[in-house]
């Protein structure tokens, strides 16, 4: 009988004890960030969605190959004998770009932003952007299209000669 | 007359997969008689991707992201792991600074490990303030994760050979900040949870491991702890920096109830995070200038077998690793901490209320992404 009222005598006292330290924090800033109205400054080093900055590319494929979810879907045709080749920028070394590039696809539903790709990218000409908002109704729109000639951005051709996509498109 | 006329018969129940406490996708089907549970049978298998099978068709760096996705809250210290691994059979020395800012996030990351484990095991048992305040806090390490190493949940910043870039500039003082920070943290955690009356009276006594038990069925960290047994690797079978570094390891006394409860095993986890912040602390003093990663041209280890284990917030992470001088690893074994956890529960949770399973398996901090890999 003793040992009941202890108890509940106990229970009141740490259950009083635990409410004068939540009152304290009523009085605190709150912790929540609301995050559409308000949005988190980011790192520097932040790992958000790929770009490819293909003018420096030099179509090696290292990226491709270091992907552990090959998501990265490259082509790259060697250029003639009378094309001219041309150089990457002075930040990445002025190396000779001897491909065409017409096809440099990233399949972000694939993608588990490692950052394996970057690392490996002898130019620097693919990093990670800090934007992490791209959300879209369909799986196509996910596959982004960095190739010479195409504005970068969701693809919108499919299945032309050339595309070794692995997603099945309908 | 009455004996005659009840039917009492055992009643199978199934806890799960998408029971909130079951930290995952576990099921547990539970034979009870009444409210007490005869015995408790746990399926698992809801979240097996092939973690094995798929490192065999990948170059030793791809791994490392699956690594992270095996025990998700803890990915740094499974990196460890598994990098310390393929090091082993490539006989490489990884530099100084590397192996301190590896023991440094590997720390950060039990923290926040813990803090995870303690919050939602108040969850479990009725609490709700604690968990948000454990969030607010862990919020803090993943700000130092992502600005070290750019990702908040999954890393794969520590890689073979030491690290994926070096600190950011300014980040030591952001971490002696969290430390200054979260000490007196932890004393409002004692104050509002462990030393709580009604807490103490939901956990202890309940689901009891006797340290025989722990030692049969393999449990290993916080658990086998919680036990009475003092075994950590970091001491024992010192890796990395560890025996530069001093701490200590604490053990369940039975302080409120039996050696080996529910609270026992909580109480160990808190007081693991005293002695991480000490470790931190005494790493971000002793750290050397220098390389944050060795010159390795290409990760190809010579064809050989090497097995290595590190204590994870979970217990004992082991990676055997099979090499036949390919770029692909030929096996990788992995041995998980919670698996041997839920093995046990059992034999643990036979005998106790429905409710106070709950409260067993929120003491065990099982994650099932390392469980099924």
């Amino acid at each position: 009988m003793k040992s009941y009222f202890l108890n509940i005598f106990k229970s009141l006292r740490s259950i009083l004890k635990g409410m004068l330290l939540t009152a304290k924090y009523a009085f605190t800033k709150k912790a929540t960030i609301q995050y559409p109205f308000v949005k988190r400054e980011l790192p520097t080093r932040t790992r958000g969605q790929l770009f490819c900055n293909i003018d420096d590319c030099i179509g090696c494929k290292l990226c491709a190959v270091a992907c552990p979810v090959d998501c990265i879907y490259i082509t790259a045709n060697k250029k003639g004998p009378t094309e001219e080749i041309n150089h990457t920028s002075e930040e990445s070394g002025k190396k000779p770009r001897r491909f065409h590039l017409p096809q440099f696809d990233i399949d972000f539903t694939l993608c588990c932003w490692c950052g394996l790709c970057t690392d490996v990218c002898p130019t620097n000409c693919l990093y990670m952007t800090k934007n992490y908002e791209f959300s879209a109704e369909k799986r196509q729109q996910h596959i982004w299209q960095y190739g010479e000639g195409h504005k970068p951005g969701p693809k919108t051709e499919f299945n032309r000669p050339g595309d070794q996509l692995k997603l099945y498109v309908d | 007359m009455t004996e005659t006329t009840l039917q009492t018969q055992e009643l199978r129940i199934n806890m799960g997969p998408q029971h909130p406490s079951t930290h995952g996708v576990l099921r547990v089907e539970l034979v009870t008689d009444g409210e007490i549970v005869k015995r408790a049978i746990p399926h698992i298998g809801y979240l097996h991707r092939c973690f094995e099978k798929h490192a065999e068709n990948i170059d030793y760096m791809g791994v490392m992201p699956f690594v992270d996705r095996m025990d998700y809250v803890a990915s740094m210290n499974n990196d460890m792991g598994y990098a310390m691994a393929v090091e082993k059979l490539m006989q490489v020395e990884i530099p100084k600074r590397a192996e301190y800012i590896r023991v440094i996030m590997a720390e950060l990351n039990r923290i926040a490990s813990h803090l995870l484990a303690i919050g939602t095991f108040g969850l479990d048992v009725g609490t709700f303030t604690p968990f948000m305040w454990c969030f607010r806090d862990r919020e803090l390490i993943l700000d130092i994760f992502e600005m070290t190493s750019g990702a908040r949940l999954l890393y794969n910043y520590l890689w073979i050979g030491g690290v994926w870039m070096d600190l950011t500039p300014g980040i030591e003082e952001k971490i002696k900040e969290f430390c200054d920070y979260f000490e007196p943290k932890i004393d409002e955690i004692d104050t509002i949870l462990s030393y709580n009356s009604i807490f103490i009276h939901r956990t202890a006594n309940v689901g009891i491991i006797s340290l025989d038990t722990a030692i049969s069925y393999g449990l290993t960290g916080p658990n086998l702890r919680g036990s009475g047994k003092k075994w950590d690797l970091r001491k024992d079978e010192p890796y990395s920096v560890y025996p530069e570094l001093e701490f200590d390891i604490p053990v369940g006394s039975g302080e409120q109830g039996t050696v080996g409860d529910c609270w026992d095993r909580y109480i160990v986890r808190v007081r693991e995070m005293r002695e991480s912040l000490k470790i931190v602390r005494q790493a971000l003093k002793q750290i050397p200038e220098g390389l944050f990663r060795a010159p390795i041209r290409k990760v190809r280890p010579p064809a050989g077998e090497a097995y290595t284990k590190v204590e994870n917030p979970r217990g004992e992470l082991g990676f055997y690793i099979v090499s036949d001088g390919s770029l692909k690893p030929y096996r990788v074994k992995a041995k998980s901490p919670c698996f041997t956890a839920i093995s046990c529960l059992d034999e643990v949770s036979r005998n106790e209320m429905i409710a106070d399973v709950v409260a067993i398996i929120g003491s065990f901090d099982i994650v099932l992404g390392e469980v099924d890999r």
